[in-house]
């Protein structure tokens, strides 16, 4: 290749080193808020007023997330965001093996149909199932409830196209070898079929987790304002309103940085297994 | 097919298939029944009553209700295309930028753009709405230090809108420039060093080769890129409500006042029905626009 290219060796440098500082450059971009939002919570109130306005904290402290814990009940609202997440992942992986096993490897009647409706589902925006919902979750008893929040997410369509998707690259001899053992499905599915396909259920728990962790439209509608079942997103949606004094700016931003912890640590740790599901998914040949 | 097979497949499929059936698809024939009642959303489903195509009509009509919706539904559209029209070529050129070899930094980018998109909407809205502020902010400092005016971002109708539509964008492209860099993954480098052999130049390349063959990769991304934007909720309902002067409200957030808030049901619906129906129209014209019919190969 590099026999073919006209460009002599000085330029070429010069090219890799502009193209590299290009790229530096929104990778700063794109992390400004982020990074704006972690130095904001550590300014003192005046800091935070200043015009024009002060990028580095003087002395930087934690002051505002004290403050924060004392207008929100942050262990609370932890352990509410950490159940109706783990809940929803834990359930989700479960529904999720079952369908995508049975649609990836047993033939019945109406299988490709069924499995378009479910797919389609993918495609509905919440808002348009949300006012019906919200009725019948009200008649099974679940409104102003974390049940409520829980119920209705233990299965998504987009786990099981997931996991037919890697299921589909299972050997079926693997499969008919434990059936002749005399092993039952369950049994298959479980020790035989999920261990091998480990990187797609660690990516369907990460989706689901941030997904759960994350949501914002059916908790705060299914919860009617009954702030002790409150995950931690909606906690803080309150401290936009509260107190718009001085302490505000760096309430707003020590509260925003405690919401993006969880999920942005997870995802450092296993973003492989994110990428390598999406272009399992989303791109298809 | 034996009994033990029937049972299997049926108790495989059942919990997932059944909690979908119980709270997708039965609420998704409710709402469209609904959309031809009055009801109140506080009381039980018996007490709606048959209206025919009433509410579709207040939506169309001259009153408070129509002139709401319609605002709503604009809002939403130019929301809509804005996200797209930013979305698609950043994802394409953040892409390259990913996919490409030949200067380091790429797998940093990648995991720079992609941690945003893991961070809830709720502290977007509340991050930005602190960025954008006119006179504390950084962004109208940073406008300032090369020469541009302030700007009124949130607090203004003219710009409000668009306001959210940045927002949005800065969270979401990180996903997008994955899919880009998907498609990117499965062109055939054989096509580029055939290009090089003809003394194509790398803008001509990119015309001739990576557009057309990332067809449907743009196609899957202006879908999932619609269906987002019109999703729209945080930012709207933490910071704006709505305003200023109805220049924010949106969909999302439009129907869920009147839904749930103000419980007129069937009116709600009616609203959900049309967001609906939209979006199956234009998702149809974006395959009839984009679909790759393989008369060139």
């Amino acid at each position: 290749m590099s026999t073919m290219r006209p460009y002599r060796r000085h330029p070429r440098t010069w090219r890799r080193g502009a193209l590299t500082l290009v790229i530096l450059a929104i990778a700063v971009a794109a992390a400004f808020p982020l990074v704006w939002m972690v130095l904001s919570s550590l300014k003192t109130p005046e800091e935070s007023m200043q015009v024009p306005p002060v990028w580095w904290p003087g002395s930087p402290n934690l002051n505002a997330f004290t403050e924060v814990a004392g207008v929100v009940n942050l262990g609370r609202s932890f352990i509410n965001s950490a159940f109706i997440a783990l809940v929803t992942t834990v359930a989700i992986v479960v529904t999720s093996l079952m369908a995508g096993y049975a649609f990836a490897k047993y033939r019945f009647k109406g299988r490709d149909w069924l499995f378009a409706i479910l797919i389609a589902t993918m495609f509905l925006p919440p808002i348009v199932t949300l006012i019906p919902l919200y009725r019948l979750t009200g008649y099974l008893g679940l409104n102003a409830n974390l049940l409520g929040v829980v119920v209705p997410n233990l299965a998504n369509a987009f786990g099981i196209f997931l996991m037919r998707q890697y299921i589909k690259g299972v050997p079926d001899d693997l499969i008919d070898a434990a059936r002749v053992d005399g092993a039952s499905e369950f049994l298959i599915l479980f020790k035989i079929v999920a261990p091998s396909v480990l990187p797609a259920i660690a990516a369907l728990t990460l989706f689901a987790f941030v997904y759960h962790w994350n949501s914002y439209l059916w908790p705060l509608t299914v919860l009617q304002g009954n702030t002790d079942q409150y995950p931690i997103v909606i906690s803080l949606s309150r401290l936009l309103s509260y107190n718009r004094g001085a302490m505000n700016t760096g309430l707003v931003m020590a509260g925003a940085t405690l919401a993006v912890l969880p999920p942005v640590i997870l995802f450092v740790f296993l973003q492989r297994f994110f990428v390598d599901s999406i272009v399992a998914t989303g791109v298809k040949g | 097919m034996t009994g033990r097979q029937t049972r299997s497949t049926i108790g495989m499929l059942a919990p997932a298939t059944g909690l979908i059936a119980i709270f997708v698809l039965v609420p998704m024939v409710l709402t469209i029944g609904l959309s031809f009642t009055q009801w109140s959303t506080q009381t039980g489903f018996e007490t709606a009553s048959f209206v025919g195509l009433a509410n579709f009509a207040d939506l169309l009509g001259p009153t408070s209700i129509g002139r709401d919706f319609r605002a709503a539904f604009g809002n939403t559209a130019i929301y809509t295309a804005l996200s797209v029209a930013l979305i698609l070529p950043l994802s394409v050129m953040l892409g390259l930028l990913v996919h490409q070899t030949f200067a380091p930094g790429g797998i940093l980018l990648r995991t720079v753009l992609f941690s945003t998109y893991m961070v809830p909407m709720i502290a977007v809205a509340l991050v930005w709405s602190k960025l954008y502020s006119p006179t504390e902010g950084p962004i109208n400092q940073m406008l300032g230090w090369v020469g541009i005016p302030p700007q009124t971002w949130l607090s203004s109708p003219r710009t409000a809108l668009v306001s959210i539509v940045i927002l949005n964008v800065w969270q979401q492209v990180g996903y997008f420039t994955v899919l880009a860099v998907a498609g990117l993954t499965q062109i055939p480098r054989s096509l580029y060093e055939a290009a090089l052999v003809d003394g194509a130049s790398a803008w001509m390349q990119f015309w001739r080769i990576t557009l057309p063959l990332l067809r449907n990769t743009l196609l899957f991304s202006a879908v999932i890129a619609v269906i987002n934007a019109v999703q729209v909720f945080e930012p709207v309902a933490l910071i704006t409500q709505g305003g200023p002067v109805n220049s924010t409200n949106v969909m999302t957030y439009h129907i869920r006042r009147v839904g749930i808030e103000r419980a007129q049901g069937g009116l709600g619906s009616a609203m959900a029905v049309t967001l609906m129906l939209s979006l199956i129209v234009v998702i149809v014209l974006l395959f009839t626009l984009l679909r790759d019919r393989g008369e060139q190969r």
